[in-house]
């Protein structure tokens, strides 16, 4: 690659301020002894300046009145009252003074049903049963203990494909 | 009311955004009053049509209002407001590629609104043949091409500043801006 494409490649970074100290000096020196580079230079401004001169125009002339006028009607007629509760709603939720209180109240209602479930001095039990999930022998044994708080899930399937023992199971429970 | 009007034009954009946030919508206007133009050049840019840009414009508008609560300060309010601007005009082109209007049509409607002086006649044709070809040669860009070089031609906005509000790297804003220009130019080399 000749000097002159490195340096027109680099031209439109250089336009733009995008390019270090001295690497802009070095494009800038370079333009301003070399004809291509300069003729280079001129059409991307040209670009540019025919560009912003077709869009300036354009903006240049609209009013603002009547463009104020139509973005306030939008925003007067679309908010109606249940679009105004759920834009509520959701400013509530994500606002940031307020995001802590949705994992809490989280752990507050699984907290309260955990209780329930597990009263506090209560009687204490165990607790298992099995349960069939398919008709190919695929079951789901629950195991629960009060005393340490633990639950096991255990997912098996019956070699024979039936549920015989499966009381036997519940009874036993499940072989660990 | 008119010392009130005068005394939010004087505040930064973050202190107007505090106050929409907190439910004055005079603070919006001012916000729209400033920004309005603008978002409509770059909207115009990405957009064949001056009567769907600026209804995509307005849409803009009301959208940021609806978004303003959630505007934390990350970015400044232009970068937010420009990338609601940008993903507004892609959708609504790439609706309109579903359904095309006459390139002619919609070019004259643009060219008309111009009301320039007659000066050389020779002049004046090179210069139309070089506005038209150039909105040929925009148009013919991807919506991503077109973004980089819009927002870089009206905004005069950095690489760092395009890339939040197209969401992609610095790198990629300069690849994309160096692939439209070149491209512009083989359009319009007949011209430049």
């Amino acid at each position: 690659m000749s000097q002159c494409e490195t340096i027109q490649e680099s031209i439109g970074r250089w336009l733009d301020g995008e390019l270090q100290t001295a690497d802009s000096e070095a494009v800038r020196r370079h333009v301003e002894g070399c004809p291509d580079c300069a003729a280079a230079r001129q059409r991307l401004e040209k670009i540019h300046a025919t560009l912003s001169g077709l869009l300036t125009a354009q903006a240049s002339e609209l009013e603002f009145a009547p463009f104020w006028r139509e973005v306030r009607r939008r925003i007067d007629e679309k908010r109606s009252w249940h679009e105004q509760l759920i834009e509520w709603a959701q400013s509530l939720v994500t606002s940031p003074r307020l995001a802590w209180a949705v994992p809490a109240a989280i752990m507050l209602v699984l907290g309260f049903f955990s209780l329930a479930k597990w009263p506090v001095g209560g009687q204490v039990s165990n607790y298992a049963s099995v349960e069939s999930i398919d008709t190919h022998g695929r079951n789901v044994a629950l195991l629960r203990d009060d005393k340490t708080k633990t639950t096991i899930i255990w997912l098996y399937q019956d070699p024979e494909g039936e549920n015989e023992n499966v009381e036997e199971a519940t009874k036993s429970g499940p072989a660990f | 009311m008119a010392s009130k009007r005068q005394d939010l034009v004087e505040l930064s954009d973050w202190q107007l955004v505090e106050k929409c946030q907190a439910g004055d919508a005079d603070a919006f206007q001012v916000l729209v009053s400033r920004y309005h133009q603008k978002v409509f050049m770059v909207i115009l840019g990405l957009m064949r049509n001056r009567d769907d840009a600026l209804e995509v414009a307005q849409e803009t508008f009301f959208r940021a209002y609806r978004k303003i609560k959630s505007f934390q300060g990350g970015s400044s309010f232009y970068t937010w407001l420009y990338r609601i601007a940008v993903n507004n005009a892609i959708d609504a082109q790439r609706k309109q590629k579903r359904n095309p209007l006459d390139f002619h049509e919609t070019m004259d409607g643009l060219f008309e609104a111009r009301n320039e002086v007659a000066r050389d006649p020779f002049a004046d044709v090179h210069d139309r043949e070089l506005r038209e070809s150039m909105m040929k040669a925009i148009n013919e860009l991807t919506p991503e091409h077109k973004a980089v070089i819009v927002l870089r031609t009206i905004e005069g906005m950095s690489y760092k500043d395009i890339g939040e509000v197209l969401g992609c790297s610095e790198g990629t804003v300069m690849s994309r801006l160096h692939y439209a220009r070149k491209k512009l130019q083989d359009k319009l080399s007949a011209f430049l």
